[in-house]
C-alpha cells in the first residue's frame, strides 16, 4: 500500500437540523467523511439531498448543528466568524456556477479579491493575481471587464481567483452549469490539470458527465452518504 | 490598519460607480453645512464688528443724554426731556468719585464738501480733554487740537478714515481744508480707520471732531449733546449710580419724580445685541439641526439600497474571506464619504459667497469652522451608515450569495 495521504478534511458525525416552527428539517443526518490531499471528489444527489448543505459546510460559510468538521487538523465546528472568514480566504477557494465576478471589476482586480481580505502588500497582490490569470491562459484578458468575456472565460477568471491564495482545497459547486458543453469539457480538462499538478478539487453536481471524471464518487441521498466509491 | 484602508478603497469606488446618486443625496448635507457656516460666520463676523463699534464707546464711558440707549425705548415719555447742558459737567466734576475726565459732545450731521466731491459726515463737538478719553480709535497723523485752539473757538478738525479716501484720493490730509456746513475748516488730525461699524452712530470713519466751541459758533443745525464721562471699568456700575444723583441735585429733581435724563453705557447696547444674536443663532441653528437630521436620514436610506443592491457581492466577498468587520468599515467609509463630499461642498459654497461679499459685508470665516464641519460630517456619515452598514456586516454569506 502506498503512503497514506495526508488527510485534509474530517468530518466525523455532522448533522445540520433547521428548526422550521413545528418541523425539524435534517439537512444532513450524521455524515461522515474525510477528504485526503490531492482528492478528486465529486458530490452529486438530487436537489434537497443536503449536497448543498454539506458543500457551505465544507467550505466553511455554515456550521453544522451537532458533530465535529477539523479541517488540516483545526477544528472548525467552533469557530466565530472572523476565524472562518480566515479559513475560507487562506485554505478554499469558491468556484460558483454564476461565477460570480464582480461586474465592474476587470478580470485582474477580480482575480486580487481574496488577496485584499489578506495580509500581503500591493505588489505581491499583483504579482499573485498575474500570475494565476496566466496559469488560467488569460494574461491577454487582464484588464477586461467581466461583460467583456466568454463564459468559459470568465470561469477561468473565477478559476485564477480560486486559486490565487494557494488554497487547500479547490470547491466547485456546479462549475458548468452555465457553461455551453464546449467551454463546459474545457474547464473540466482545466480541473483534470489542476488535479494532477497537485490540488484538492471538490465538484458539487447533478450531471453524470461530470462526477464521471473525478477519482472518488460520493452519492448524497435525504442528508445520509448513500454511495462513496 | 493596512486591512482597513483597503476596505476603505472598496468603499470609496462605490462612491465612484453611483456618483449622481451621491451627489443628490449628499445636497441634503451640502444645504444643512451651508446654513450653519453661514449663520455661524454671520453671528461671529457680526459679533466682531459690534465689538469692534463697542469699542468706540468704551468700557469705561458713562454718557449722559436725552434718551436711554435702548432699541424699543417708548419715545414720548422722554420727547419732552430738558437738554443736556454743559454747566451739569460742573456739578459732576465737583461732586463726583469715580469720574476722572469729563466733555461734552456735541453731535450732528452735516454735509462736507472739497472741490466737487462732497459727503454726508458725523460731526462731534468736544473739550481738549477729548484726546485722552478717545475710545477705539486715536489719532494716528497729525495732532488734537489745542487748549488755546479750544479758547479761539479755531475751525480746525481731526478726521475719520473716510475722508483720506473720499476727497484726497489716498493721500495725506493734513493741512487740506475743507468746507463743513459752507464753512473752511482746517484738517489738523486724521483718526484711524476702522472699517464698517454696526451700531447706530459707531462709524467712526465718518467722524469729524471739533471743539465744541466752534461748534456751538458755527453749527446751529439740529443735534443733540451728551456729555461723555470717564471713570474706570470696575467702577461703572457705581460711578452711573453717582452720576444719577448728581444730575437729579443739579437738575434739582424732588424726591419721588422720574429722570428727565438717561445715564447710558455700552453694556446697555451689549445686552440687547446678545439677546439679539442668541436669536439669530437660535433660529439658524434649528434650521440647521432639520437639515442635518434630514440629510442624515437620506444617507442612511440611500446606504440600505446600496446594501441591498450590492447583497451578492456582500456574500461573494464574505466567501473571499471578508471578515464583518471588512464589510462593515467598507460600508461605513462609503456613508462618510457621501457625507464628507456633502459637507466640503457646502464650505467650499461659502468659501465662494464669502470671497464675494468680501467687499460689500465684512463676513469673515475661519478655518476652525471647516473643522467643525468636518468633524459633523463625519459625526453624521457614521451615524446614518452604522446600522446599514451592520446590516450589511451581519449578512449570512450563503443567503448573500443566493440573493439575486
Amino acid at each position: 500500500m502506498a503512503k497514506a495521504k495526508k488527510e485534509v478534511i474530517s468530518i466525523q458525525n455532522i448533522s445540520k437540523i433547521y428548526n422550521l416552527g413545528d418541523t425539524v428539517v435534517k439537512a444532513l443526518d450524521d455524515v461522515s467523511l474525510s477528504i485526503f490531499e490531492n482528492d478528486f471528489i465529486s458530490i452529486t444527489g438530487p436537489s434537497g439531498s443536503g449536497k448543498s448543505t454539506l458543500m457551505n459546510i465544507i467550505g466553511c460559510l455554515d456550521v453544522p448543528s451537532i458533530g465535529v468538521y477539523k479541517f488540516n487538523n483545526e477544528l472548525i465546528s467552533k469557530m466565530n466568524d472572523s476565524q472562518l472568514a480566515n479559513i475560507r480566504n487562506e485554505k478554499i477557494g469558491f468556484v460558483f456556477q454564476t461565477f460570480n465576478l464582480l461586474p465592474k471589476l476587470t478580470s485582474l482586480q477580480n482575480v486580487e479579491v481574496p488577496l485584499i481580505y489578506s495580509s500581503l502588500g500591493k505588489t505581491k497582490r499583483l504579482a499573485r493575481s498575474k500570475e494565476a490569470l496566466n496559469i488560467v491562459g488569460l494574461s491577454d484578458r487582464m484588464t477586461h471587464k467581466p461583460n467583456e468575456l466568454s463564459g468559459g472565460q470568465r470561469q477561468r477568471v473565477a478559476i485564477a481567483r480560486a486559486l490565487v491564495n494557494k488554497p487547500s482545497i479547490i470547491l466547485a459547486d456546479e462549475p458548468t452549469g452555465n457553461l455551453d458543453s464546449k467551454s463546459g469539457t474545457e474547464i473540466l480538462k482545466f480541473f483534470d490539470e489542476l488535479h494532477k499538478a497537485g490540488n484538492t478539487l471538490i465538484i458539487v453536481t447533478h450531471e453524470e458527465s461530470v462526477a464521471k471524471r473525478a477519482k472518488r464518487r460520493v452519492k448524497i441521498f435525504d442528508g445520509k452518504i448513500a454511495s462513496d466509491e | 490598519m493596512n486591512n482597513i484602508f483597503k476596505n476603505i478603497l472598496i468603499g470609496l469606488a462605490a462612491i465612484r460607480a453611483n456618483l449622481t446618486r451621491v451627489i443628490l443625496t449628499s445636497l441634503g448635507l451640502t444645504i444643512g453645512i451651508f446654513t450653519v457656516s453661514i449663520v455661524t460666520a454671520g453671528v461671529s463676523s457680526i459679533d466682531r464688528e459690534f465689538d469692534k463699534s463697542m469699542e468706540y464707546y468704551g468700557n469705561d464711558k458713562v454718557y449722559v443724554g436725552t434718551w436711554p440707549w435702548s432699541f424699543d425705548f417708548d419715545w414720548w415719555k422722554y420727547r419732552n426731556r430738558p437738554k443736556v447742558k454743559e454747566n451739569s459737567l460742573d456739578y459732576i466734576s465737583q461732586y463726583s468719585e469715580y469720574i476722572t475726565a469729563a466733555s461734552i459732545k456735541k453731535n450732528t450731521w452735516t454735509r462736507a464738501s472739497f472741490g466737487n466731491k462732497s459727503s454726508w459726515l458725523q460731526l462731534n463737538g468736544v473739550y481738549p480733554e477729548y484726546q485722552d478719553m478717545l475710545s477705539g480709535t486715536k489719532v494716528v497723523n497729525g495732532r488734537f487740537f489745542s487748549q488755546n485752539e479750544w479758547d479761539l473757538q479755531r475751525r480746525v478738525i481731526i478726521v475719520g478714515g473716510t475722508v483720506r479716501d473720499g476727497f484726497f484720493d489716498g493721500k495725506d490730509p493734513i493741512g487740506k481744508k475743507i468746507r463743513l456746513n459752507n464753512v473752511t475748516f482746517e484738517i489738523i488730525g486724521e483718526l484711524k480707520k476702522q472699517g464698517m461699524g454696526m451700531v447706530p452712530g459707531g462709524t467712526l470713519d465718518n467722524l469729524v471732531i471739533m471743539p465744541s466751541t466752534t461748534f456751538k459758533r458755527i453749527l446751529t443745525r439740529w443735534g443733540f449733546d451728551e456729555l461723555v464721562l470717564q471713570t474706570n471699568p470696575e467702577d461703572m456700575a457705581k460711578a452711573k449710580e453717582e452720576v444719577a444723583m448728581i444730575m437729579r441735585v443739579a437738575r434739582k429733581i424732588k424726591p419721588g419724580q422720574d429722570d428727565n435724563f438717561s445715564v447710558n453705557s455700552a453694556d446697555a447696547y451689549q445686552e440687547q445685541f446678545d439677546s439679539l444674536k442668541i436669536i439669530i443663532a437660535g433660529m439658524g441653528f434649528l434650521v440647521t439641526g432639520i437639515s442635518l437630521v434630514v440629510s442624515a436620514i437620506g444617507i442612511m436610506n440611500v446606504m440600505f439600497v446600496s446594501v441591498r443592491e450590492r447583497t451578492k457581492e456582500i456574500g461573494l466577498r464574505k466567501a473571499m474571506g471578508a471578515t464583518n468587520n471588512n464589510i462593515l468599515v467598507q460600508f461605513l467609509s462609503e456613508a462618510v464619504a457621501i457625507s464628507i463630499i456633502g459637507g466640503s461642498t457646502g464650505i467650499l459654497l461659502v468659501k465662494l459667497i464669502t470671497l464675494a461679499l468680501a467687499n460689500t459685508l465684512p463676513v469673515e470665516f475661519d478655518l476652525v469652522l471647516i473643522f467643525y464641519t468636518f468633524m459633523v460630517c463625519v459625526f453624521i456619515g457614521v451615524t446614518a451608515g452604522m446600522i446599514p452598514a451592520r446590516t450589511a456586516a451581519k449578512l449570512n454569506p450563503i443567503d448573500a450569495l443566493r440573493h439575486e
